[in-house]
């Protein structure tokens, strides 16, 4: 892979197509969630498909709302969230609270998570918790640039075939790559492409408590995406998903889901996961 | 001759001053009698629960000496007591009903979640927690406890390893034995410290040990034991060590813990994380995990400032900047330079 | 599973006794499982680990975190920084007064060509008027440069190296190294170091920064600080090495304010806001090239014009009331006159005169009015003033109103720690939403003022 984004996508068709809409919010076909660690160039990917100049820190904590703006591809309307950089969705800090509920309860038909390719397993990190939450999940591997600079090369088909999601490679600050995430977020949110999220076995120890909670919480909420991922929480003592399994927030969230089609590619594709 | 309304005024002025409802300071001085009062109760309450786990009467005496008040005071204290159904004349002292038992359960749980929560989330040390959560476990409603226990994570224990009763009044028993009659030829893991009385307690910190701390005894005899954690050894005098319990280590956790702390670790060693210790918790340990100071990680110190604290590190292809309290509760374990540069070569 | 009796409390319930029986570690076995999985799937993806191209970036880093040099760097940087903004805002600051303030003149004209009263015209052209040109013609060229300068050092990645040279102080003074950060943001302007101290993660941390960012002279302050430093500081040296005199002046106040700061910021850790360091885990993140362009959007956007639109907003009241106490006249004398014969002892008291007092009162809305209010009340003329050069400065203050050594020794002093602007107590409870921290933010560096004027004051006189 000499090339480091791996596309040529100048000449994509879809380079034309990418209409930034910057805070015109009304009226959007699809809700997508952006999120990723700091320092991952999170922002510019946000403002290179907006056409927004949000300005983000160098560091955690910076923002504790969430930025909105929006982009037109191929004639649908896409709401961009730009969620609050974090380094983890379980230390339970202000803004991993922001980023985690929303994840959880504001339905995002795609999220982007942005990872910095100079340091992967960190980011990784991060992504897999999203991966556990939510399916329809593309992964944008940034700094493409300074990855090759330090000398690394990243096949990101590899990182693709083990998260089980679409990666795609960008420079976002040059908008290297960004045609084609658009292309495979519109892909993902229409059902194109049907993910399949690894989501690794649960620890040894934990294992056992888990595989006894899966079944009550698929009794309690049927076709829950995230049972495992809920189970575990639970195991940790997560107050707000306890108030959410009380409140039947979680329910809720099932039932509004199967009422739409994309709510029906979601079941096929956990169906398929599992 | 009362010509001007100006004394009938004053007048006025005095008695709303000191009779009106709530804020007037007849108000505030039973207000203020009141809560002395209830945290006199409570505070007997406690002191009758803890005698009768273990397996004791409380007595006027016990009582008076433990809430430094007189026993005139303690006997009309407990003659009240048993007129609101709190406690029962039993054999040889006094014990708890039922009521009693929940009430002091409460604060017992008030207690222990107010010490995990001024260790965890405002960082006081170990012999800190004791008085503040004292002063701080009186008129707290179970609602609002709930609410602590939630943000808290539903903790199991308090810092120092006691138990935390839950809401319906559930506390589990602490089944562990006490270091003084653990044998010398099997290593142990510290759970549970008793905090009182709080010379003792702190004669076992300054000891340097610490919940979470696996030992081992080396030397035993009537006037000393002396214990081992791997690298340190520590002298306690034997009634010193009976207010330490411990279990059995799991499969794995072996002796000696061949590690140092990252603070000591030199600039240019790669170093692999062993644990973080178990004096560090909520928030702090929280992120030192997400940030991947995960066992197995790698880590190596790359850069010292100008007042050698704190230190930047490198973790996972990532610069952090930790202080030197928190490097110190982080145990690695070097790496022989020499593998490190094949690692690096291959 | 017993199908008939799931309900959430039952999950709950079963999942709190398993949690019961697993210990506390769930979230560290959860998250250690992830990092080894994470590392399984990268070893696989990515080639070339381990070499040593970062190298780059820590080459750097040994220089500029350097533990000989790491501290002059940063004071250098941070000095040019200053003496860019100082030197830079000089001559656009002219021409956009002169453009502004013609206007006044020209609309003043056609108001009084209309036929409109005298007071009319006075009071919008050269009351509101005039105090919104002033700050805008004083402020914005120091922020347009001073934001964006410091938003490059920022997306370089320079300022997380700031707080990791200068955490030990803080943690020191029982605070944050990220407290280095909002006061660097507070050269520029109190309200923007206050919004920044988001930054900081523990709420007390937080606060003492919040309270003690008011310690750092903001740009509005720098023409008081710079004026007092040439006409007293400078004059006393030869010609030759005025400036260089003058230039250490403001260097040592702005030292002061930070000494300030940590002293201040220890005592509240002491005190009033006490508890432990929270955790400090700092991503030193790798250097990046900023992109010129878009600082010099967002920092104008962001951070210049929201800024500015506070201080126009606050500016403008302060505009009229100063129109009216110059020309309203009760008895023999404007009101001014007499609110100045009211403070002067109090003035005194603290080193001052009641002119300054009164100057200070009128700009709590936006310190950049502070000097032309002054010499408003010396001069006796019914609009805000300033006199053409530093000469006639001197000539005033100390020939014809009797100003010494001590009143300008005072006067940094009071302009250094006084309150903050009306803009940045606005911001304060914005960011705190307690009347409480507001009023302590407020009032405490008020006090601390008064305290040291008082007693600087005191020995002055004692000794001379």
């Amino acid at each position: 892979m000499s090339n480091p984004t791996g596309h040529d996508c100048e000449a994509c068709p879809a380079h034309a197509q990418l209409a930034q809409m910057g805070v015109s919010l009304a009226n959007t076909d699809y809700l997508i969630a952006l999120a990723g660690n700091p320092n991952t160039g999170k922002s510019s990917v946000f403002n290179a498909l907006t056409g927004l100049n949000q300005h983000v820190g160098n560091w955690t904590g910076k923002t504790v709302t969430r930025a909105e703006g929006a982009y037109g591809f191929g004639g649908k309307r896409y709401k961009l969230v730009d969620l609050p950089g974090t380094y983890s969705l379980l230390s339970a800090s202000q803004d991993e609270e922001v980023a985690r509920n929303f994840l959880l309860f504001g339905q995002p038909d795609c999220t982007i998570v942005v990872v910095d390719a100079t340091a992967l397993e960190r980011n990784l990190n991060l992504a897999m918790q999203v991966l556990e939450i939510t399916d329809k999940v593309v992964i944008c591997v940034n700094l493409m640039d300074e990855a090759k600079r330090k000398g690394l090369t990243v096949d990101v088909r590899s990182l693709s075939r083990d998260l089980g999601v679409p990666a795609v490679p960008t420079v976002a600050r040059t908008k290297e790559g960004l045609p084609h995430l658009v292309q495979t977020v519109a892909d993902v949110v229409s059902g194109a492409i049907v993910t399949q999220p690894f989501r690794p076995a649960p620890p040894d120890k934990v294992r056992v408590a888990v595989e006894e909670l899966v079944p009550m919480i698929e009794e309690l909420a049927p076709g829950l995406p995230n049972a495992r991922w809920v189970a575990m929480r639970l195991l940790d003592g997560d107050h707000r998903v306890r108030q959410a399994l009380i409140a039947g927030e979680l329910n809720g969230m099932q039932a509004s889901q199967s009422a739409s089609a994309e709510g029906h590619s979601r079941l096929v594709a956990l169906q398929g996961s599992q | 001759m009362i010509d001007s309304p100006m004394p009938w005024l004053v007048l006025a002025t005095v008695v709303a001053l000191v009779y009106w409802p709530r804020v007037g300071l007849a108000a505030l001085l039973s207000s203020r009698r009141d809560r002395l009062r209830r945290e006199l109760v409570e505070d007997a309450l406690k002191h009758v629960l803890s005698w009768e786990q273990r397996g004791k009467a409380a007595t006027l005496e016990s009582l008076s000496g433990a809430m430094h008040a007189s026993p005139t005071t303690v006997l009309q204290l407990c003659t009240d007591m048993q007129k609101r159904g709190l406690l029962h004349v039993a054999p040889g002292g006094f014990g708890l009903t039922a009521k009693g038992e929940q009430l002091a359960l409460h604060v017992v749980r008030a207690h222990r979640l107010w010490e995990r929560y001024l260790a965890d989330d405002a960082g006081l040390p170990l012999d800190k927690l004791h008085q503040a959560a004292e002063k701080a476990e009186h008129g707290l409603s179970a609602d609002y406890l709930d609410e602590l226990d939630a943000h808290l994570g539903h903790p199991q224990s308090d810092p120092h390893g006691d138990p935390i009763p839950t809401r319906d009044g559930h506390l589990e028993q602490l089944h562990a034995v006490s270091l003084a009659e653990w044998p010398s030829d099997k290593s142990a893991r510290i759970v549970h410290m008793e905090d009182e009385p709080t010379v003792v307690f702190q004669q076992i910190l300054a000891a340097g040990l610490r919940p979470g701390m696996i030992v081992r005894i080396l030397d035993q005899d009537e006037e000393r034991l002396v214990i081992s954690d791997g690298v340190n050894e520590h002298r306690l005098a034997p009634a010193v060590a009976a207010n330490i319990h411990v279990h059995p280590t799991e499969v794995g956790q072996s002796l000696p813990r061949v590690a140092t702390s990252l603070a000591d670790l030199n600039k240019g060693v790669v170093a692999e994380v062993v644990e973080i210790d178990d004096a560090c918790r909520g928030f702090s340990r929280r992120r030192l995990m997400d940030l991947g100071l995960t066992p197995g990680a790698k880590v190596s110190v790359v850069l010292d400032n100008t007042f050698g604290d704190p230190r930047a590190f490198r973790i996972r292809d990532t610069t952090i900047a930790l202080r030197a309290e928190q490097a110190r509760l982080i145990w690695v374990r070097p790496l022989a330079p020499a593998a490190d540069r094949e690692g690096v070569a291959a | 599973m017993s199908a008939s009796a799931t309900t959430p409390q039952s999950v709950l319930d079963r999942a709190d006794g398993l949690r019961r029986q697993l210990g506390a570690t769930v979230r560290d076995d959860m998250v250690a499982a992830l990092y080894e999985q994470s590392s399984i799937i990268v070893d696989r993806a990515v080639k070339g680990r381990g070499s040593q191209n970062w190298d780059l970036d820590q080459r750097i880093d040994r220089v500029v975190t350097s533990q000989i040099f790491g501290l002059p760097i940063m004071l250098l940087i941070l000095s040019c920084i200053f003496y860019l903004t100082i030197l830079g805002a000089n001559v656009p600051s002219a021409m956009l007064a002169s453009l502004l303030f013609s206007f006044e003149d020209l609309a003043a004209g056609w108001f009084d060509a209309l036929g409109a009263p005298w007071w009319l015209t006075g009071f919008i052209w050269h009351g509101v008027y005039r105090g919104l040109a002033w700050v805008i013609s004083v402020m914005l060229p120091p922020m347009a440069i001073f934001f964006p300068v410091f938003t490059i050092l920022e997306d370089l990645g320079y300022l997380p190296r700031v707080a990791f040279n200068m955490d030990w102080l803080f943690r020191k003074a029982g605070a944050h190294g990220k407290q280095a950060l909002t006061m660097a943001m507070g050269f520029g302007c109190n309200a923007a170091g206050v919004i920044a101290t988001r930054v900081i993660d523990s709420p007390r941390e937080r606060l003492i920064a919040i309270l003690t960012n008011n310690f750092v002279p903001c740009n509005g302050r720098y023409p008081t600080l710079i004026m007092l430093a040439v006409i007293f500081v400078g004059a006393a040296f030869p010609p030759a090495f005025a400036a260089v005199a003058a230039a250490g002046a403001v260097v040592g106040v702005v030292l002061l304010g930070v000494i300030m700061t940590l002293i201040v910021s220890w005592v509240l850790s002491k005190t009033v806001l006490q508890g432990e360091a929270s955790a400090f885990t700092l991503e030193l993140p790798p250097y990046r090239r900023p992109s010129i362009l878009r600082i010099l959007y967002t920092s104008l956007i962001d951070r210049t014009l929201f800024v500015l639109w506070r201080a126009i907003l606050t500016a403008a009241p302060a505009g009229a009331v100063i129109w009216i106490l110059a020309n309203v006249t009760w008895g023999d004398a404007s009101l001014a006159q007499h609110s100045v014969d009211f403070l002067e002892p109090f003035g005194w008291a603290l080193g001052l005169d009641g002119v300054i007092i009164l100057a200070y009162i009128i700009a709590i809305p936006a310190n950049e009015i502070v000097v032309p209010t002054m010499m408003m009340a010396y001069l006796g003329v019914g609009m805000m003033t300033e006199p053409t050069s530093y000469d006639d400065i001197r000539r005033i203050l100390v020939d014809e109103h009797g100003w010494t050594l001590l009143t300008a020794v005072s006067l940094m002093l009071f302009s250094l720690l006084h309150n903050p602007c009306a803009t940045t107590i606005l911001t304060i409870w914005k960011e705190t939403r307690s009347a409480r921290w507001t009023t302590i933010g407020a009032l405490l560096p008020l006090a601390i003022a008064f305290v040291v004027c008082f007693v600087v004051a005191a020995v002055w006189r004692l000794v001379a």
